[in-house]
């Protein structure tokens, strides 16, 4: 019994130990970028090269980049960005899931070939498409406007294929339950599945957000003015080819870390609320 | 399953309109571009197949194709072991687990761009802190992405440090959701951990594992910003990869006709390696 | 004299107007907006000189896109691929002025600029075929930065700011090897931009030799040249053979930070990184002198800078003409010059700010613009061209032969500008 427990316990602490490991070099970075951004403008680097108590504490501390981040257009992009990824949350969940379910439920003609087209459309380079997509744009006379940067990246073949695989995975026999008790299919679909689904949908939100909250060159080319630049664009207008101003830089990119953590923590606390009623089972 | 003939596509409208508009069609117009050139003027001429023979006739051409199956032949695996055991470490509630679940999560609030400038500076032969770190452990300082020999290697892991917790997310929703009184009957069977995980957890991870590689597959093959923001594809074309060139053809040679043979040709290389491992990952009962 | 009496007339008519409580809708009519795709520069530095434009023109609204340098050349090329109205006035590279001309992209605008009020070299940068095709807005020039304290700890006399008394490379590498201790990340000298022609061809210019044909479309036999490949190793052995250089500094953001906390002591970089020093380091003793140049050559300084271009299509004609006229005037070129110093094409301003430019830094720049500042190669395939040379040039710091990467580098640019003749 000494032995088992003896293992049992190194392995624990292996556990915990690449945790500790794992958890440092993953932040490591984000917590120089927040520190940085605290540094007065000539102490950003100086310390980098060597190591020592300097380089990873600031002694001396500074407010005034986010001061000056957030006097200029900095909160409008925080604002746009905002906006535009619940936007496409909202919209592309409903879309997506649909989309979703038809896939893994139904059994309709060219089934494999919408689905390799959903496929598709995630693999290809997005260099090539964005030419035909502003001439697009233009055409619809949604250049200069939200409506660019938001719907069209509501439909989205890798969410799509998320639901598929999550659908997928619900015993045939629920479904055939449900219609013999006279469910129509789009009950089955949002009282039914949908309530199931809340993992899959809270991944799916935050693929749908990330992917709008990282967006730079789509907007840029698409709808860039000052009223409605988005953050990534705000963060790398602060490096010009002469000058960078690092420490608005860091200021800038800090508090969209900080903003965006916001849904990474709704998720965090769903995913405690599954894991604490999976340990009751 | 039965249903009046329309229901499949009503559900499937929505998404598929906005697909066909905004992705489809621009993807047809581009493979199709891939067999035009443009003139200084902006005028089409057709070349039929002449990018491409161009393409293939170019020996950079094929050292940038085995750099990038190089690179991802190691990525894609490499990533999805991270992923999995990032989500295998976090699955157990045991203390502190959200906040370590909160740092796996952390890097994928910082943008891809960030991601590749801190990493530049933090690598950063002189002015990087890693290299301080290494210079005051009396380790020799390194050249990461300057070293024609390393460049790739930390690419790999830099995109895995940005990766393998948007991975582990899906794979941890995977995990969650299998039944913990199937692992408690097989523990009873007296099956071991590790036997547990192979017999028991990879098959139910199967559609989870298969989305993962299939996404992450498109999205190694589609990485660009570290290559274009530290290593320019280089040192020494170390890291000259496919959707590089395709960009430099388009915006450095201002070739438009080449940069969309190349991506007509990283479409494909995508969706047949997709095939190929949705066909690996596919359910025993052929339900998928 | 009539647009000043032009402008007083609309605003004196509009004053009256507002003053006659006109129906909003009526003085809507007037308004046109014009589009412009700007750097992006700061917002402290562009919303004020916009601000000034709209205050002086109220009829002409301005609807600015301020787009990273990092993305600004792709996306200006997706949004003049489209071959639309749209943008109506967008910033250019001075060096582009030929790649966007002969592909359509710009609008001719001798009839809008007087030359006798700009700088030959501004002028320079902006023609092709003969035609102005952008706006000369301002200018660069190159400085050697050196640090002061560390000069006097080795013993070595710093270089003087005059100009007849300019160093040769062969003295700044003697200095910088007595300098820098590569073992303690300490060293002698860098460049600003490590990668760059902008930075780089001066070298070779500097030994006689030509960066690219007349014509612009033939490198072989030009960039590969003896002069090009002496001047290139040259270049490669400060980070190989000497080790007086930082290798892998392709960042022109982080050179001035090296050399601002005392990590190098000779950075050759342009006049910006003054204010950067004097702002982020005010206590860094450092002091100024002219661009080096190789002993059995002659001195050539890098030159050019951000110039703006109208497009053929735009629908707005008088307000682009109007725009052109008034960024380019006296009064807004020092308005721009006080936001963000660029050293100015418009010959009136150094005489206005004449106590501004009374400095060693200026003193320096003024007499390089007047007699060794050279302009990057006019070429419709100057993108094409920049982008290849970047990538050789970042690969010789690993060492390598030169002759043999700079011929190859040049076949690729033949290859390249072959679309062009």
């Amino acid at each position: 019994m000494t032995g088992f427990a003896a293992r049992a316990r190194a392995l624990a602490f292996m556990r915990h130990a690449a945790l500790v490991l794992i958890a440092t070099a993953l932040v490591l970075p984000v917590y120089w970028i927040l520190m940085s951004s605290l540094r007065p403008a000539d102490q950003i680097f100086r310390h980098a090269g060597t190591f020592g108590l300097e380089t990873l504490v600031p002694m001396q501390l500074t407010f005034e980049n986010f001061r000056f981040i957030f006097s200029g257009t900095f909160p409008r992009a925080l604002f746009n960005s905002m906006f535009i990824g619940v936007a496409t949350v909202t919209l592309g969940v409903f879309v997506n899931s649909m989309a979703g379910f038809a896939f893994a439920v139904f059994e309709f003609p060219f089934k494999r070939a919408l689905f390799a087209v959903v496929l598709l459309s995630f693999m290809m380079p997005f260099e090539s498409i964005v030419i035909p997509l502003y001439t697009l744009m233009r055409g619809l006379g949604w250049t200069d406007t939200y409506a660019a940067l938001i719907l069209p990246e509501v439909a989205g073949g890798l969410v799509i294929f998320l639901f598929r695989q999550f659908f997928a995975g619900i015993p045939k026999e629920i479904y055939e339950a449900a219609v013999i008790d006279g469910a129509n299919w789009w009950q089955i679909y949002w009282r039914m599945t949908m309530p199931l689904s809340g993992p899959t949908i809270a991944t799916a939100s935050l693929m749908l957000f990330i992917h709008q909250w990282d967006a730079f060159f789509w907007p840029l080319v698409a709808a860039s003015r000052e009223e409605l630049a988005v953050v990534q664009v705000a963060i790398a207008r602060n490096m010009t080819l002469e000058q960078a101003n690092w420490g608005a830089l860091f200021a800038s990119a800090s508090s969209a870390v900080l903003v965006a953590m916001v849904p990474f923590l709704f998720l965090q606390r769903y995913y405690i609320r599954v894991v604490a009623t999976q340990a009751d089972r | 399953m039965n249903a009046r003939w329309w229901v499949p596509f009503a559900f499937l409208a929505p998404a598929l309109v906005g697909l066909a508009i905004f992705r489809f069609a621009p993807i047809v117009i581009a493979a199709v571009g891939s067999l035009f050139g443009t003139t200084l003027r902006g005028e089409s001429v057709f070349l039929g197949l002449r990018n491409y023979t161009e393409l293939f006739a170019d020996p950079s051409f094929w050292s940038t194709v085995s750099t990038t199956l190089i690179f991802n032949l190691i990525i894609n695996p490499f990533q999805v072991v991270c992923a999995m055991g990032l989500a295998l470490l976090v699955e157990r509630p045991t203390r502190f687990v959200h906040i370590f679940r909160a740092s796996f999560l952390l890097p994928m609030t910082v943008s891809i761009a960030l991601t590749s400038i801190i990493w530049a500076i933090m690598l950063d032969p002189t002015l990087g802190p890693v290299n301080g770190f290494l210079r005051w452990a009396g380790l020799p300082a390194q050249r990461f992405f300057r070293s024609p020999d390393q460049a790739l290697g930390t690419l790999i892991l830099v995109a895995t440090w940005k990766g393998a917790g948007y991975w582990m997310v899906f794979l941890l929703a995977g995990l969650l959701s299998i039944p913990k009184d199937l692992y408690e009957s097989a523990a009873i069977d007296g099956a071991t951990g590790w036997q547990r995980f192979w017999r028991l957890t990879l098959p139910l991870m199967r559609r989870p594992l298969a989305f993962v590689l299939v996404a992450d597959t498109a999205a190694n093959f589609l990485l660009f910003a570290p290559v274009y923001i530290i290593t320019n594809g280089g040192p020494n074309g170390a890291t000259q990869l496919l959707m590089f060139e395709a960009y430099q053809a388009a915006f450095a040679h201002l070739n438009h006709g080449r940069s969309l043979a190349i991506s007509t040709i990283i479409l494909a290389i995508i969706l047949a390696i997709a095939v190929v491992e949705l066909r690996l990952f596919r359910p025993a009962e052929g339900s998928a | 004299m009539n647009d000043l009496a032009r402008r007083r007339l609309l605003q004196g008519g509009l004053a009256a107007g507002a003053l006659a409580a006109v129906r909003p809708s009526a003085l809507a009519q007037q308004t046109t907006t014009l589009k412009v795709v700007w750097m992006g520069w700061p917002d402290n530095q562009v919303l004020p000189l916009m601000a000034e434009f709209e205050k002086r023109n109220p009829t002409i609204k301005l609807s600015v896109e301020r787009m990273p340098f990092s993305q600004l050349f792709q996306a200006l090329e997706v949004r003049l691929n489209a071959r639309s109205g749209d943008p109506d006035i967008f910033i250019v590279d001075s060096p582009l002025t030929a790649s966007y001309a002969a592909r359509g992209h710009l609008m001719e605008l001798d009839s809008l600029i007087d030359n006798n009020r700009f700088s030959a070299g501004g002028l320079a940068a902006a023609r092709f075929n003969g035609k102005l095709y952008s706006a000369p807005f301002g200018s660069s020039m190159q400085v050697l930065y050196y640090n002061k304290a560390m000069f006097k700890a080795a013993g070595i006399e710093p270089p003087a700011p005059e100009p007849a008394k300019r160093w040769t490379w062969e003295q700044v590498v003697e200095a910088g090897r007595k300098l820098a201790k590569p073992a303690e990340n300490i060293w002698g000298f860098t460049f600003e931009q490590q990668e760059r022609p902008y930075q780089l061809l001066p070298l070779g210019q500097s030994l006689g030799g030509k960066a690219l044909s007349d014509d612009g479309l033939k490198a072989t036999g030009f960039i590969d040249g003896p002069a090009f490949v002496e001047a290139f190793t040259f270049m490669q052995k400060m980070y190989t053979e000497w080790k007086i250089s930082p290798p892998g500094q392709f960042d022109p953001a982080l050179t001035p930070e090296l050399f601002g906390s005392g990590k190098c002591a000779m950075l050759l970089g342009g006049t910006f990184v003054y204010d950067t020093l004097k702002s982020k380091f005010p206590n860094l003793d450092f002091g100024v002198a002219p661009h080096p140049y190789f002993a059995k050559g002659k001195p050539v300084t890098p030159t050019g800078a951000w110039h703006f271009g109208v497009n053929p299509r735009s629908t707005q004609k008088a307000a682009t003409a109007q725009f052109v006229r008034d960024m380019l005037s006296d009064d807004m070129n020092v308005t721009w010059f006080k936001l963000r110093p660029y050293v100015p094409t418009v010959k009136a301003v150094w005489q206005r700010e004449a106590a501004l430019f009374n400095t060693d830094l200026w003193r320096i720049a003024q007499s390089e613009l007047d007699s060794t500042a050279l302009p990057r190669p006019a070429t419709p395939g100057f993108r094409e061209y920049e982008d290849i040379l970047r990538v050789t040039l970042r690969d010789l710091q690993a060492g390598g032969n030169v002759a043999q990467a700079l011929t190859g580098a040049a076949q690729k640019m033949d290859r390249e500008l072959a679309k062009y003749k």
